[in-house]
């Protein structure tokens, strides 16, 4: 059975910015214009796409621990000729004005988390239209992001003047960001809630629809019956506090989400009712969510397979 | 005593006015799950102050020899990112050998808390900042014990942060990022601001 991947994810329902917050110190701290946010687009970009597509490369013998090393030090080996690259694309004031910003994009999210708990678990053609709607996902808010910013802060795009009432100085700061993307990420949750509610999907809250997706995924990956997954989404919905809970750990998007739903199946739980109607979800019982489970089993080794 | 007096200043700088997170938001997503949960909150920020500390005293020996050198700001992600991977993979391989129990409850979650942008911004940042190598020390030990102090003040809060008295579209993840926001602004007095300015 193939895995049903929604290459849409990487736009809306996972964004790295506003659902997931998988990368944000440079949406947050830097992005303050348009030029700064497009210089931190096109690093992210080509470093992201470059690294993750070669280290894919990397045999999944080797040990996670030592694994996720090589990934970044492939991340720092392709931002030398990116960042060279970058300086003759963009302005010298530009690549300062980012500072830090850029040389961290080696450490992303997208390279570190996200190919080990989705990208390299896909066949390879559509890992890399994954890889890319993921990069254009990120794109579009950081882009968004700098041009909002800049508007309020100085009432300018690009540096072109715009009519504006009143300028809010206060969005060029770090605290202007945080307040800046968390408005956004609530709003933007909120229209992709109303739009989905609207689509004939209210019946489904977000967390069965995690829950499903991510028990479909590991139905596939483990060629085990149609009706686990069933089973795997019942026995989540059992494990998560409300939906936010489950939610958030998709920002951590760590081996952790992955071992803790692969723990779910090796548990063989019995369970009984049918999806969509999560026991415990918005309870207010005591958390044992997915990715916090201290109790991972020794059973799965690193790279996340049941023994 | 200078020396000395310089690294307990570079520390104070690196906890409040160049607090990583409030200052600079990095490591922002790994400080969303750190303040999850008390032992998590612990962990997490002794291992970036361990490694943040350790790598620094590391990159000001290269600092020293290669900041003259024009291709050093090249090469300096690539460099540091060896360094902290030293450190990384050499203090697992320690522990791994002295301390099997401990190694497979860190072995989960460590390499979040080594790889972030908290840890690699730090080390740009000390750069930035220079100074002697207890200066570059006390610089790192500074980023950890700030990602704590932030860790518990989100700890704190994420009960309320996560009620079903917030707004469903705000709770968790944007709830607690203006909340951020908000301590970020009571943190940005600590740059120095007059009321001559306001």
């Amino acid at each position: 059975m193939e895995n049903r991947i929604n290459l849409g994810d990487g736009l809306f329902k996972q964004n790295m910015v506003f659902m997931s917050g998988l990368l944000t110190a440079p949406v947050i701290a830097c992005t303050t214009t348009l030029q700064k946010s497009l210089a931190v687009c096109f690093v992210f970009s080509l470093v992201s796409l470059l690294t993750i597509l070669v280290c894919r490369s990397i045999p999944r013998t080797i040990v996670y621990t030592v694994r996720v090393t090589l990934y970044t030090v492939a991340a720092a080996v392709f931002y030398i000729p990116v960042i060279l690259l970058t300086e003759a694309v963009f302005d010298q004031s530009i690549i300062s004005a980012a500072g830090i910003y850029l040389p961290i994009l080696i450490t992303n999210s997208l390279i570190l988390s996200k190919t080990e708990t989705r990208f390299y678990l896909e066949p390879a053609g559509l890992m890399t239209a994954d890889v890319i709607i993921f990069i254009i996902g990120f794109d579009i808010s950081c882009t968004a992001t700098g041009v909002l910013r800049e508007l309020m802060a100085s009432g300018t795009i690009g540096g072109a003047e715009i009519s504006v009432p009143f300028t809010i100085p206060a969005m060029e700061t770090t605290f202007g960001g945080f307040l800046f993307v968390g408005i956004g990420a609530g709003l933007f949750r909120a229209v992709y809630n109303y739009r989905k509610a609207h689509a004939g999907e209210a019946e489904k809250d977000s967390l069965a629809e995690y829950a499903e997706d991510m028990g479909e995924f590991l139905v596939g990956r483990h060629n085990k019956p149609e009706k686990e997954k069933i089973r795997i989404y019942k026995a989540t919905a059992k494990k998560a506090r409300n939906v936010n809970e489950l939610l958030d750990m998709e920002f951590l998007s760590n081996r952790d989400v992955l071992e803790a739903f692969e723990a779910i199946i090796a548990e063989g739980q019995e369970m009984t009712g049918k999806p969509g109607e999560p026991e415990n979800a918005g309870s207010g019982e005591e958390p044992e969510t997915p990715a916090a489970a201290d109790d991972s089993p020794e059973e799965i080794d690193d790279d996340g397979n049941i023994s | 005593m200078e020396t000395f007096l310089n690294m307990i200043s570079a520390a104070l700088i690196a906890i409040f006015a160049q607090n990583s997170i409030f200052e600079r938001a990095l490591g922002v997503n790994v400080l969303l799950y750190a303040s999850r949960k008390k032992e998590h909150m612990f962990g997490f920020a002794a291992a970036i102050t361990y490694t943040t500390t350790v790598a620094s005293a590391i990159i000001w020996i290269f600092d020293s020899l290669l900041a003259q050198n024009e291709s050093y700001r090249i090469i300096m992600p690539l460099l540091y990112i060896l360094v902290t991977a030293v450190v990384y993979i050499g203090t697992l391989v320690l522990i791994w050998a002295l301390f099997p129990k401990v190694f497979r409850s860190l072995k989960k979650y460590v390499h979040l808390s080594v790889f972030n942008c908290s840890v690699i911004g730090a080390l740009f940042l000390n750069s930035q900042q220079g100074g002697d190598i207890l200066a570059y020390i006390g610089y790192g030990l500074g980023t950890g014990i700030g990602f704590l102090m932030a860790a518990y003040l989100l700890y704190t809060a994420a009960g309320r942060l996560n009620s079903p008295l917030v707004p469903a579209a705000f709770r968790g993840y944007p709830g607690m990022l203006v909340y951020v926001g908000i301590l970020s602004l009571a943190f940005y007095a600590f740059t120095g601001y007059t009321t001559s300015a306001l």
